[in-house]
């Protein structure tokens, strides 16, 4: 492989790296450029969308185009903050291009947080969003551990690369029977809940809020593509949920009645 | 008393959040607290006012200049602090309800909560817009005055 297409693949790369961890457009774009123009690429072209980058550039009067695609895979803040740290230091020094090659693969194996740290934080995401919608104490708990829980099986389909709409349908179904069975549950020892109260907590950390409004960031900076490309994923990804709570709720007050 | 209870459990919300969308472990306290000041903001403003968009909209602009403050102090790209910190407000549920609505036939209900929905996303990437060039234009004045 030639140095000219070494340096293109490390850009793609780290490109694709922060795309597929859900990064903004325009970052993507500009670190792929500044990357190739850092090394003397001139007429630097790089488009982005949700699910590919094409790019395109001149170097000593020959032309590349290459076209790198992605498989967008939720949002990893650590990931993006590494890649956006290492592209600066490409950019600022004289990095080797072996080296860089080196830091990017060292840079993909980041530690995330263990089970038991995710299971206790993943519960207060949902957990303590019972109480800004004025449940009660009893809801809380449910609502704790349901968000725990269905965090830690959205994670689980994740690893095995399940489609995103079977695994935001799953995932909200398993949200709304936990829901159900705890709602059962708390009857039988005569506590009060309510159900939706309950359902609303798990289902907080499965629904596209975040990604909704980074279409509509991008729609309004002027990513008209990406933006629609990004809010119609939202979309999907909340009939997945509605799909999966309304079969599960269906099939419960059927059994309840 | 209330406000108090508001951000305690805002700051819990936000933090839970942010492992889930794996941030760095020390930045978890400032993305607490630019989600917990915006969603003091939201609550504060929601009494006040009758539109459903003013809150999430100076929620999200007060959730940006502390995402662009912390992104300048701490060396750090201001989407860190910006995306967990607008949690407390995102429609995710509003959707969510949008489709629910769908999936059960209601079409009247599915239209008010997708608009509301849409509308107050509008409203939060706008006011993170905004917060974020203003920041960046008086970045120079700011730091002259300090």
């Amino acid at each position: 492989m030639t140095k000219e297409n070494r340096l293109i693949k490390l850009a793609l790369t780290t490109g694709r790296v922060l795309l597929t961890n859900g990064a903004e457009t325009y970052r993507v774009e500009d670190t792929v450029k500044r990357m190739l123009e850092s090394r003397g690429m001139e007429e630097v072209n790089v488009f982005v969308i949700p699910t590919g980058i094409i790019m395109s550039t001149l170097d000593e009067g020959r032309n590349y185009s290459f076209l790198e695609r992605v498989n967008p895979a939720g949002i990893d803040l650590e990931v993006i903050d590494r890649t956006n740290d290492f592209s600066r230091r490409f950019t600022s020094s004289k990095m080797s291009l072996s080296d860089a090659e080196q830091q990017l693969e060292a840079l993909l194996a980041t530690p995330s947080y263990g089970r038991v740290i995710r299971f206790i934080f993943c519960g207060m995401a949902g957990g303590f969003f019972i109480f800004l919608f004025g449940g009660t104490i009893v809801e809380f708990l449910i609502a704790y551990l349901a968000s725990s829980l269905t965090v830690l099986f959205f994670d689980y389909l994740t690893k095995y690369k399940i489609n995103f709409f079977v695994k935001h349908l799953l995932a909200g179904a398993a949200a709304s029977a936990l829901g159900v069975l705890s709602i059962l549950g708390a009857h039988a020892i005569g506590v009060q809940a309510d159900l939706n109260m309950i359902i609303i907590g798990p289902l907080m950390t499965l629904v596209p809020g975040v990604p909704l409004t980074n279409g509509i960031r991008d729609l309004i900076s002027g990513e008209l593509l990406s933006g629609s490309a990004k809010i119609m994923e939202a979309l999907f990804v909340a009939i997945a949920i509605a799909f999966g709570v309304g079969i599960v709720l269906q099939l419960g007050l059927g059994i309840a009645a | 008393m209330y406000y108090i209870q508001q951000c305690f459990y805002s700051l819990c919300c936000v933090i839970g959040f942010s492992v889930i969308f794996n941030l760095p472990r020390k930045l978890l306290m400032p993305a607490g607290i630019s989600g917990m000041v915006g969603w003091l903001v939201y609550v504060l403003i929601q009494p006040l006012t009758t539109s459903f968009i003013m809150p999430s909209l100076i929620g999200s602009i007060v959730v940006g200049i502390i995402g662009e403050s912390f992104a300048y102090v701490k060396k750090h790209p201001a989407t860190m602090f910006t995306i967990p910190g607008i949690i407390p407000f995102v429609p995710g549920y509003g959707i969510y309800y949008t489709m629910l609505h769908i999936v059960e036939g209601d079409v009247d209900q599915a239209l008010m909560t997708g608009a509301q929905s849409l509308f107050i996303a509008v409203a939060i990437a706008c006011g993170i817009i905004l917060a974020t060039t203003f920041m960046r234009k008086l970045k120079p004045y700011l730091l002259h005055l300090l």
